[in-house]
């Protein structure tokens, strides 16, 4: 049984790593740009510890050093967090049995790259599974706290790794979770719906476009798969 | 600062724990059921293609850009090989090449 625990850590690790890598750039960014922002190494350790989400870290940061009211930063906080709401409708079927320490540790976990790796339709579904999510999303969570770690103390002399296109590694890796399983007509609507009113909402410059882009292309996908006569 | 911080933990926190709590009084009808079964392809999908055609607020069309060759190369790679390794090189490759030549 230990064994076997430790195999699924071990495999949901390593199908972690490309996008545990991939956010190096991004984990070190924010640790810069929070020091050169006036946060303590100790808070800016502590946003990612705890708060533990990308975009909302660097942009809660930006709002803060401008001495945005808090309301106004939480309720920031919340639109840009709001897709994770999607996430647990998706897993909560699955989840629903577990026993509360594997749906707190695992909801804690929960972020757009773990969620990217539960594709899978047994995902969540027997102990197997949920060791093989922790090993996933508890490696990206040590890499995330490193990478901002290593941001901390490069600090100030760090060059603007904003300005590199690091998003590309994060947007090739959800190509390749994404598009082998376009099988067929209704997914791949779901996902071209998703991404042109992602691209339309991006360009409004609203924080909540990918919630709303997200729930166009799944619209997309369910009225399709209706239209070709599926009988749920 | 470290009120300020637990307040945004505990907004990260909820958002993903919400729906996992079991005495949430909320039963998924079969449509929901149905339409979720494509969230994970359409959330992936509406982050990444904003950063593939989207700079400084602009769509970006520019028939140099690295981001719409590198990713073309990727989807084609991706759709090829399936393989993420495979992927992550064809479009890095292509991305880094034309970032660096123009």
């Amino acid at each position: 049984m230990t064994k076997h625990r430790s195999l699924a850590l071990w495999r949901g690790t390593l199908d972690m790593l490309p996008l545990s890598l991939a956010v190096m750039p991004w984990g070190i960014l924010f640790g810069s740009l929070a020091i050169q922002r006036g946060f303590s190494a100790w808070e800016t350790q502590a946003i990612s510890a705890l708060v533990f989400g990308g975009a909302v870290q660097i942009v809660s940061i930006e709002l803060l050093a401008q001495g945005t009211p808090l309301t106004a930063v939480l309720f920031s906080a919340f639109v840009i967090s709001s897709r994770h709401f999607l996430y647990g409708l998706h897993l909560r079927e699955r989840m629903a049995s577990h026993p509360l320490r594997w749906r707190i540790g695992l909801g804690f976990l929960l972020t757009d790259e773990l969620f990217a790796l539960s594709g899978d339709r047994r995902a969540y579904r027997r102990h197997y599974r949920l060791w093989y999510a922790l090993g996933a999303g508890g490696s990206f969570y040590l890499a995330w706290n490193l990478w901002t770690a290593i941001g901390i103390v490069g600090g100030a002399t760090l060059p603007d790794l904003s300005q590199l296109g690091v998003e590309f590694a994060i947007a090739a890796i959800f190509i390749a979770l994404v598009v082998p399983n376009l099988k067929d007509l209704a997914s791949t609507t779901s996902v071209l719906v998703a991404a042109i009113v992602a691209v339309y909402l991006a360009t409004t410059d609203s924080q909540i476009g990918l919630i709303i882009a997200a729930s166009a292309g799944m619209a997309a996908g369910y009225a399709v798969q209706t239209l070709q006569g599926y009988r749920g | 600062m470290i009120a300020t911080i637990l307040a945004l933990a505990a907004i990260t926190f909820s958002t993903r724990y919400l729906f996992l709590e079991k005495h949430l009084p909320l039963r998924l009808g079969p449509n929901l059921k149905r339409a979720l079964s494509f969230s994970g392809p359409a959330v992936l999908s509406a982050i990444t293609a904003p950063i593939l055609l989207v700079h400084q607020g602009q769509l970006d069309l520019d028939p140099y850009s690295p981001y719409l060759w590198g990713g073309l190369a990727a989807v084609i790679t991706a759709r090829l090989s399936g393989n993420v390794y495979a992927t992550m090189m064809a479009g890095g490759a292509l991305f880094t090449v034309i970032e660096l030549i123009t």
